[in-house]
């Protein structure tokens, strides 16, 4: 039975890959793989993506490097195209587990013509229709209230999905969080609200974010249940996840689940220098020996289905070559032009937008420069 | 930071040295935390990491933590708790990441900081700063880029500046810091590192309220603040090259602003433009178009022109066709010149 407010983190499996619980019969040698090397791919994207912004073909990029079991058991935890998805920044490898094609989500981080969400946004703030993944604000917690909305609406339209909203740690501290939740509580709407708990906001601590003794204890002022679980063991994520919203699922109001995990990168590219000005490499290496990739693979050791070197290579290879592949279609695909500027502002364009529209085209087709 | 000794004669010929606007926010922090032991100084990462743009850098080193500390992310609980600090007798100068971040914050501002004096019939105030960064030209799509200062001049109560310069934003900032008001401190962060100029090396203030002329001008005033001022100063050399006398001016506060020396200007020259990034509905510079005309019509020989962004978030692509260029400048004060 999985029980919300333990006192620790719920965990299937040890750090050095092995059970601590009955490993349910659904974790078959093939899940446990290909869980595997979805959480391998994201990891090598996220190296990939940071080469590309060293190279200045990207402005900004947030790696989720030891997250992966976090998002990519979710992702397996979900009915993808099905539920809804109200996501954070720092969710790609929540996204690319979703199915969300690679080509997309580099196309956004370059701002290219293949950008289904044209250019508009920053760096790695995608959007997937197909996906109900809707689109990340820079606005931290700012997708809470919505998503406790979305949540509503499901509820009133008598449809047999759920609401799935993620936030970092440092989220849990603004108004917008606790309204979201305090709504969502209050309507018993069918909102799956998941901490990535990674233990930092930029230079900020958990510790100096709240005095709460976690998050997920936080669900009690909400009237919903707080799950607290191993955010770097997959197989906890999956089965807590997947119990939480079942639990939503089947009517019972919304819920809560705090993943504990790590990030192992800087914040963001504005951010490379986190060892020198507010965390130590001990800390840093302390959580390394957590890997949920080196665990998983320890676990299918453990079972007798090791992945061998060549294997692994093998894997890496192949989504560096598929990185650079749609890096190169995506830049060919050129840049949008100024006209996106004034696009889906609005429904329809008014009067003074095709005004100020019409007066930058008559500068273009006169050919003057529009900045010297 | 540079040591180059020269004199100044904005500073009255004192000593002074050339640093960059971001410097200038820093000595400006340090010195009024030494200055006065009830400046305190926080928001989200000015600690130990020194703030994103590292404006607080070496600050909490300095003071100590109960001086410069880290609050949780919660604009609404940093500006609300800078008020109440502000009412019992501190004097806070609380930090907002980005200005397209202070949105969690708004009501905080505009509810209880602006109007705490007011309602109270000036028993309790709130004198307080709120540093940001803000404005284009980073990259940062538009919740890194965005030019909020309308929503903040429309409020009664509050002071908002914007400096461009160094000199400015260090004497603009301590100013703020020993006045009696809530002031909304704009940092255009286009120019933290950009923006290089003299400051003198003893203590000084720049008032809030008055105009800056950034060179004189007899055909055409062209009236600007914070990001754009680059820009204008492009455009004036290059109307320059062409024979035309451009007066730049930089409001540098918003809330009050110079009147005067705006009207003055315009009564000489005939011409106005009016410069910034912000879209243009509700822009802070109609309400200075509005002045010109109900107070110099007879003086104008053309419309006021306005050049601003457009009626559309900031984009991240095409960034630079948003952001008025000196070419965008140039053709609105040729229309002006030409009318
Ligand atoms: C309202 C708001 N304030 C400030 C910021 C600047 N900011 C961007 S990320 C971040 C830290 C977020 O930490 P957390 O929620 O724990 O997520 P993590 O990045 O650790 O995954 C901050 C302060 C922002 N994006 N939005």
């Amino acid at each position: 039975m999985i029980q919300p407010f333990t006192a620790e983190p719920i965990q299937w499996v040890s750090e050095s890959g092995v059970p601590v619980r009955d490993l349910p019969e659904r974790f078959t040698p093939q899940l446990l793989r290909d869980l595997h090397a979805l959480m391998l791919r994201a990891r090598e994207f996220d190296r990939k993506l940071i080469t590309l912004l060293r190279q200045g073909r990207t402005t900004f990029y947030a790696q989720s490097s030891g997250m992966e079991a976090t998002q990519v058991g979710l992702a397996r935890s979900i009915r993808v195209g099905h539920d809804w998805v109200w996501p954070y920044y720092r969710d790609h490898t929540l996204g690319l587990a979703m199915g969300v094609p690679m080509f997309e989500l580099i196309s956004q981080c370059l701002g290219s013509n293949s950008d289904p969400s044209r250019g508009r946004q920053m760096p790695h703030h995608f959007a997937a229709k197909r996906q109900n993944f809707v689109s990340i604000s820079s606005s931290i917690a700012s997708q809470v209230p919505p998503a406790a909305g979305n949540a509503m609406a499901q509820k009133y339209l008598g449809v047999d999905e759920i609401t799935v909203c993620t936030f970092g740690d440092g989220a849990t501290s603004e108004g917008d969080w606790h309204a979201g939740m305090n709504m969502a509580g209050a309507h018993q709407a069918p909102a799956l609200f998941v901490c990535e708990n990674n233990q930092w906001a930029i230079s900020t601590h958990l510790r100096a974010q709240t005095a709460s003794e976690n998050i997920h204890i936080k669900a009690k002022a909400y009237g919903m249940p707080g799950f607290y679980v191993d955010g770097n063991d997959i197989v906890a994520v999956m089965e807590v996840c997947a119990h939480a919203a079942e639990w939503v699922r089947a009517g019972n109001g919304p819920a809560l689940v705090e993943c504990l995990t790590y990030r192992v990168g800087s914040h963001s590219n504005a951010d490379a220098d986190a060892e020198k000005h507010y965390r130590t490499r001990e800390e840093v290496e302390e959580w390394l020996g957590r890997d949920p990739i080196v665990r998983i693979e320890k676990l299918l050791e453990h079972l007798g289905h090791p992945i061998s070197a060549e294997e692994r290579a093998q894997m890496i290879a192949q989504t560096h070559r598929e990185v650079d592949e749609q890096v190169i279609q995506a830049e060919a695909t050129g840049q949008p032009d100024w006209r996106i500027i004034f696009e889906d502002v609005y429904a329809d364009m008014p009067g003074h937008l095709r005004d100020q529209e019409a007066q930058l085209r008559a500068e273009q087709e006169a050919g003057q420069e529009v900045r010297a | 930071m540079t040591a180059t000794q020269q004199r100044n004669p904005a500073s009255g010929g004192g000593e002074t040295r050339t640093i960059n606007l971001i410097q200038a926010v820093t000595e400006a922090l340090h010195e009024e935390l030494e200055r006065d032991e009830r400046v305190v100084l926080f928001g989200e990462d000015v600690g130990a990491r020194g703030g994103v743009f590292m404006a607080t850098a070496g600050l909490q080193a300095t003071f100590g933590k109960h001086r410069v500390f880290d609050t949780p992310l919660s604009e609404a609980s940093i500006v609300g708790a800078a008020v109440g600090m502000a009412v019992r007798g501190l004097r806070p100068v609380a930090e907002i990441q980005f200005a397209d971040y202070m949105g969690p914050g708004f009501d905080q501002i505009i509810s209880q900081a602006a109007k705490i004096r007011y309602r109270s019939g000036g028993q309790f105030t709130a004198p307080m700063v709120i540093r940001t960064p803000s404005g284009g030209g980073v990259k940062g799509g538009h919740h890194h880029s965005q030019s909020p200062e309308a929503y903040y001049t429309h409020t009664p109560g509050l002071k908002v500046v914007m400096p461009s310069t160094p000199y400015d934003a260090k004497g603009l900032l301590k100013a703020a810091i020993r006045g009696e008001d809530p002031v909304i401190y704009f940092e255009p962060k286009r120019l933290y590192r950009a923006s290089k100029g003299e400051v003198p090396v003893h203590d000084f203030t720049v008032k809030l309220g008055e105009a800056a002329i950034r060179r004189e001008g007899s055909d055409l005033s062209l009236i600007g603040y914070g990001g754009v001022m680059p820009d204008l100063e492009k455009a004036a050399d290059a109307l320059g090259a062409e024979g035309v006398s451009v007066e730049v001016i930089d409001l540098r506060s918003l809330v009050p602003w110079d009147k005067d020396r705006v009207l003055t200007s315009v009564q000489k020259t005939g011409r106005a433009v009016l410069v910034s990034e912000a879209p243009r509905i509700g822009n802070f510079m109609g309400e200075v178009a509005y002045t010109i005309q109900e107070q110099a019509f007879d003086y104008l020989t053309a419309p006021v022109g306005q050049v601003a962004g457009f009626d559309t978030p900031y984009p991240y692509v095409q960034d630079k066709v948003y952001l008025p260029g000196p070419n965008r400048i140039v053709r609105a004060c040729v229309q002006a010149l030409n009318y």
